[in-house]
């Protein structure tokens, strides 16, 4: 997919063009969806995490310029973390997580910035095979499962804050390898 | 408690990471979010955990959703209702028009009582509405100027007059006026439609006596029908 495409698309979308939106969905609905049954296992959940993904991007695509993230990432992460939050809901004490563009935040970074996040970001996958096989899996984990501290401390049998310290060093170890 | 503005910079680097993997918690999460707000380094470290993390969906196949799916989204976002009539015109182009060319073969007599020593493309439609009764047929040489109409069925509903538009995609209706409420019709059309018929909506909507207030419609859509060539 075309970034600025998908970027225009989303622009358009902010000023509520609505063909523009049903271009958009036909683009990209396949690739959030796929994430959304990835998070949530299950066929009916994910149709429902889609659906609120897409309200999402409607109700908040005058959001998407101030964020600085690039198009694909901030629709994977709305599908991303609206299905997560779904897969927490049935947990007490659940709270939200939130999606930038979603919430407010500060001033995106510049063009020059996001580039350089965006270039940073390619690396991951690689640096993440240099991490210890265990921390690896602790990111992916939280990322893709939506596992708590809790959670992977129970998965890996370590107490709680030594899982912290645990993914505290690889994140930091891979922030610096992706830097390199 | 962490002072924000105390935080190591690799401090704050972790706590961006943990925050876009939604592992922050209590008073971490309550400090990210603070930090979210005002801080635009801060932000800035959240944005390029996201695009990082994103990565870790790049090997997940595409999955085509359901078509009911869409279909309810757009239903839900877009209640009908309340969607204005100039934006309503991607359920026009849907109408089928099967029996377009039966009708309009027993309407050409209404513009050309005898038949014509050059053919002349001619450009037909019916107009329909989606549960009334109201039904009319629209037929229209190319080049013409103007549009003859006749009634199949219905009328205006109480106290209000039907006003015929012209609707060309992506644009706003254009009024081509009330219509009269005998049988047969002939309606002006407007220069700018010259060569551009075949891309031409017609639709009815109900209006208050003496027309659209302002220019667009404002009422129910009564009927319509998309002109094509016979």
């Amino acid at each position: 997919m075309d970034r600025r495409e998908i970027e225009n698309l989303i622009a358009r979308v902010a000023l509520k063009d609505r063909a523009a939106f049903d271009v958009l969905y036909d683009q990209v609905s396949a690739k959030l969806f796929g994430v959304c049954l990835r998070v949530l296992s299950k066929r009916a959940a994910a149709e429902d995490a889609m659906q609120d993904t897409f309200v999402k991007i409607w109700n908040n695509a005058d959001r998407y310029q101030a964020n600085g993230l690039s198009p694909m990432t901030w629709l994977i992460t709305i599908a991303r973390n609206t299905s997560i939050d779904r897969l927490r809901a049935r947990k007490s004490g659940h709270q939200d997580i939130d999606t930038p563009g979603l919430e407010l935040s500060a001033p995106g970074p510049s063009p020059e910035q996001a580039a350089v996040a965006g270039s940073e970001a390619k690396r991951l996958i690689g640096c993440l095979d240099g991490l210890e096989p265990d921390r690896a899996s602790a990111v992916r984990g939280a990322y893709l499962d939506g596992q708590s501290y809790a959670d992977l401390a129970e998965r890996f049998n370590v107490p709680l804050n030594t899982m912290r310290t645990w993914l505290r060093r690889g994140l930091l170890a891979l922030r610096e390898c992706m830097s390199q | 408690m962490t002072d924000p503005q105390d935080t190591p910079p690799e401090d704050d680097s972790f706590l961006a990471a943990e925050f876009a993997l939604g592992l922050a918690e209590g008073e971490d999460l309550a400090n990210a979010r603070f930090k979210l707000a005002h801080d635009r380094q801060f932000a800035l470290k959240v944005a390029a955990w996201q695009e990082s993390f994103a990565r870790l969906t790049d090997d997940i196949a595409p999955v085509k959703p359901p078509r009911k799916i869409k279909k309810k989204l757009f239903k839900d976002l877009f209640p009908k209702q309340q969607v204005p009539l100039l934006e309503r015109l991607w359920v026009w182009k849907g109408i089928s028009f099967a029996a377009i060319g039966l009708l309009a073969y027993l309407a050409i007599p209404m513009l050309r009582p005898a038949p014509p020593e050059v053919p002349v493309p001619v450009l037909a439609a019916q107009l329909k509405g989606q549960s009334g009764p109201l039904e009319l047929l629209a037929i229209v040489e190319a080049g013409g100027t103007e549009v003859g109409l006749r009634r199949i069925a219905g009328t205006a509903p109480e106290g209000r007059v039907l006003e015929l538009w012209a609707i060309l995609p992506e644009q706003a209706p254009l009024s081509l006026g009330v219509l009269p409420q005998t049988e047969v019709m002939r309606i002006a059309l407007p220069a700018v439609l010259a060569g551009k018929l075949g891309q031409v909506t017609l639709a009815i909507t109900d209006e208050p006596v003496g027309g659209a207030p302002d220019g667009s419609p404002t009422g129910e859509i009564r009927a319509v029908g998309a002109l094509e060539e016979i």
